[in-house]
């Protein structure tokens, strides 16, 4: 089941001139057909670029069970008071009414591989001829102990946008005068490697307004964090003295959390707080468990294609995706959706499928202005995706640059938005 | 239980006598054995001295290879540059051959020098309806061009740049003898929407001339034209063949898609610029220019570094087509 680059490419594009077609209308009766799951970074894109480049000769089903999609890139915004949570929410209609994609808001329930068709909670199932897999992370149970979902409420994770984000939102603005926030960092790997210590630096930024005397505890089992460098200056210069680190050098690692009691015991010390944000270990979205796609807690694709290592006709994107060193962004699962939809309609259509090319840029907001930026250009290889090049902000750089980057980092919000829902 | 417990005390008396005998052989032994470990200590320390003076010995040796071979070295060095003096033509700079990698067409060239600064005065005529400079010079059209070098561009207080020039200098673009070069050659290769409305001086003697003019006014100038991280390229000038290379548009679709997740599709251009309705050759030569890392802003740089001659040709075609 294990395909090379090579011999998928080329399967693909000889099966779409001569063998598929007779196939494609067994299965479908008419147009091949793709189904998407999950309306994110990944599955959005993925849709919309399988819709737009076959000119109506692929059908386009997404699967996303909400209505309004908050994006949970850029929520440290909303929680830092810069951004509305309306600038954060987007829909699903310019997907169906310009690009004829066939929007189903349900939950996907599992995925028939014999059959090929996905199940519905709402009842009834979908047949695809080739499956796109978005369903991004869920959470290890016990990775936090004390914590699982029931608890989310008392202490939020806000790592799926939308009602967390709010929650959040509302627990920090309601500390008590010199309250202390907890922040339980997750151990590597996990979505959005800056986006705890941009939520650390946007939390920072409101309390220093309203509440300057309150303090930020995080909890990290982590050596090192992404933009550590450019973090610690910024927390240094703008909120110095409100912000303490403990790695796992001092226990950071050894967390249990009683959310009745609202106490986090680091390393047998035991801290009273006002708000505690877990965020919890991550893995795959849970359906991809559920159909034998994973290995471990994520799962393997081939990153020629982003198709699944163990099923030829499913690709799957974006953060439950494990395909070497690209981090689990946006704008990674974005990428790709491209190379993701390229193949596929390849596979189906026998349009022309070119090498894939991948990059990711993630901007964080340290406070008003000061943004920096970190990225990388990618390429896969027969064992992963590979970095090629990359380059990241520097410390000290002038005030004028750090502000052009933020301004830089909402022109990408805006560009990777309208690349997703149109 | 009598009988038992004189047998206990004999085995008990026994047991001290053996263990008597075998404390006093222990010691004994012990002490042997000391004896016996330092010895073979000596012995080591013996060795290992011997073995040092041997390093020793082997570094001379050394010392008197290489000192010979730099003295070989010298007088080679002698020789050729004797050989060399007495060749009146020296090794000429051999033609870039048409098999060279196209990349290689625009090519680094650190060895930019200033030319005549009086000629420059006169070349400087047709830049004085919009740009003054001396004692007195203030901002009119164009800024006045006094301490130019070294400062950041569209940083000069006072003056309304485009929003093109702002943006350059707040990506870190600074006016060395390099950029100032590429700017003045093609100004719109360097910054895609500058206001100076002004084609570029394309004869190269005319640059370094006028350069050496600019520079007088230069307050510390900065004679280091290799000093400046973004500027390693001469100049964007492009050779016909690259921009000849027509462009696959179906791979350009599929490239382009890589820059839309930025740069909106509808031409909006907060925050990042626009990069519709743009001109293809102007689209080639600045897709090179950070290439050559002569523009500055680092995720530009990263994205075309891995584009080659004939996939930005692709992605310009792309673009051209779809407008």
């Amino acid at each position: 089941m294990k395909l090379n680059r090579r011999v998928f490419i080329g399967t693909g594009m000889a099966a779409a001139s001569t063998l598929t077609a007779p196939m494609v209308h067994a299965a479908s009766h008419g147009k091949p057909k793709v189904v998407v799951i999950g309306g994110g970074a990944g599955g959005a894109t993925a849709a919309r670029y399988i819709a737009k480049d076959s000119d109506g000769e692929i059908d386009v089903t997404l699967i996303e069970p909400t209505r309004s999609y908050y994006t949970c890139f850029f929520s440290n915004l909303y929680l830092g008071g810069f951004w509305d949570l309306e600038n954060l929410s987007h829909s699903y209609g310019t997907l169906a009414s310009d690009y004829g994609i066939n929007v189903v808001h349900d939950w996907a329930t599992g995925i028939d591989r014999d059959a090929k068709t996905v199940a519905l909670a709402g009842g009834g199932s979908v047949p695809y001829d080739r499956l796109i897999l978005s369903p991004g992370i869920d959470f290890v149970e016990g990775s936090v102990p004390g914590w699982d979902l029931s608890a989310q409420n008392a202490m939020p994770h806000a790592y799926k946008g939308g009602s967390q984000t709010e929650l959040l939102k509302a627990q920090v603005m309601a500390m008590p005068e010199g309250g202390t926030y907890v922040m339980v960092a997750p151990p590597n790997p996990y979505r959005c490697p800056p986006g705890p210590y941009e939520r650390v630096s946007m939390v920072a930024h409101v309390l220093k307004a309203n509440n300057p005397t309150a303090k930020i505890i995080i909890a990290d089992p982590k050596e090192n964090f992404s933009k550590q460098g450019l973090f610690e200056e910024g927390w240094q210069k703008h909120y110095s003295g409100m912000i303490t680190r403990i790695g796992p050098d001092f226990g950071g690692g050894n967390v249990t959390v009683d959310p009745a009691a609202m106490t986090v015991d680091v390393d047998g010390e035991l801290i009273q707080a006002d708000v505690v944000n877990v965020i919890p270990a991550q893995k795959a979205g849970h359906i991809c468990e559920a159909a034998g796609l994973t290995e471990g807690n994520w799962a393997p694709v081939d990153g020629a294609s982003m198709v699944s290592r163990l099923d030829e006709n499913i690709h799957i994107l974006g953060d439950a995706s494990n395909q070497g060193d690209m981090p689990k962004s946006g704008f990674s699962a974005n990428s790709q959706a491209k190379v993701a939809a390229m193949a596929v309609r390849g596979a189906l259509t026998g349009s022309r499928v070119f090498p894939a090319k991948y990059s990711n840029t993630c901007w964080s907001l340290i406070a008003t202005d000061d943004g920096v930026k970190v990225g990388a250009a990618y390429e896969p290889n027969e064992e992963k995706i590979a970095s090629v090049s990359s380059f990241v902000s520097q410390t000290g750089e002038d005030a004028a640059l750090r502000k052009a980057t933020y301004e830089e980092s909402i022109g990408w919000y805006e560009g990777i938005t309208s690349d997703m829902f149109g | 239980m009598t009988s038992t417990s004189g047998i206990f005390a004999s085995v008990l008396g026994g047991a001290a006598l053996v263990l008597g005998i075998a404390y006093g052989w222990t010691a004994r032994d012990h002490r042997e054995q000391e004896l016996g470990a330092l010895t073979d200590r000596i012995e080591q320390l013996e060795s290992s001295n011997a073995a040092l003076a041997d390093q020793a010995a082997r570094q001379d040796d050394l010392l008197a290879i290489v000192t010979e071979l730099e003295t070989a070295l010298a007088t080679a060095l002698d020789e050729a540059e004797a050989a060399r003096q007495a060749t009146p033509v020296a090794l000429a700079e051999p033609e870039p051959s048409a098999a060279e990698e196209p990349e290689t067409v625009i090519a680094t060239a650190t060895g930019l020098e200033f030319g005549d600064p009086e000629q420059g005065e006169a070349v400087f005529a047709q830049c004085r309806s919009c740009h003054q400079i001396g004692q007195g010079a203030t901002d009119r059209i164009g800024p006045h061009l006094n301490g130019i070098f070294g400062r950041r561009a569209g940083a000069h207080d006072g003056f309304n740049y485009s929003d093109d020039m702002a943006m350059m200098g707040s990506d870190g673009l600074t006016w060395t003898i390099e950029t100032l070069n590429a700017y003045l050659e093609n100004p719109k290769a360097l910054v895609s929407r500058t206001r100076m409305n002004f084609a570029g001086l394309k004869d190269a003697d005319d640059r370094a001339d006028i350069l050496a003019y600019l520079r007088q006014f230069s307050a510390s100038p900065q004679n280091i034209p290799e000093a400046a991280p973004t500027a390693q390229a001469r100049e964007v000038e492009l050779a016909p063949e690259v921009l000849a290379i027509v462009g696959d548009t179906d791979y350009g679709e599929y490239l382009a898609s890589e820059c839309t997740t930025c740069h909106q599709q509808d031409g909006s251009d907060q925050g990042i610029p626009s990069i519709t309705h743009w001109p293809t050759e102007d689209f080639v030569v600045a897709m090179h220019a950070y290439k050559q890392k002569l523009r500055p802003h680092p995720v530009m740089q990263m994205m075309a570094s891995r584009l080659s001659d004939e996939e930005i040709a692709a992605l310009a075609a792309y673009f051209a087509e779809s407008e």
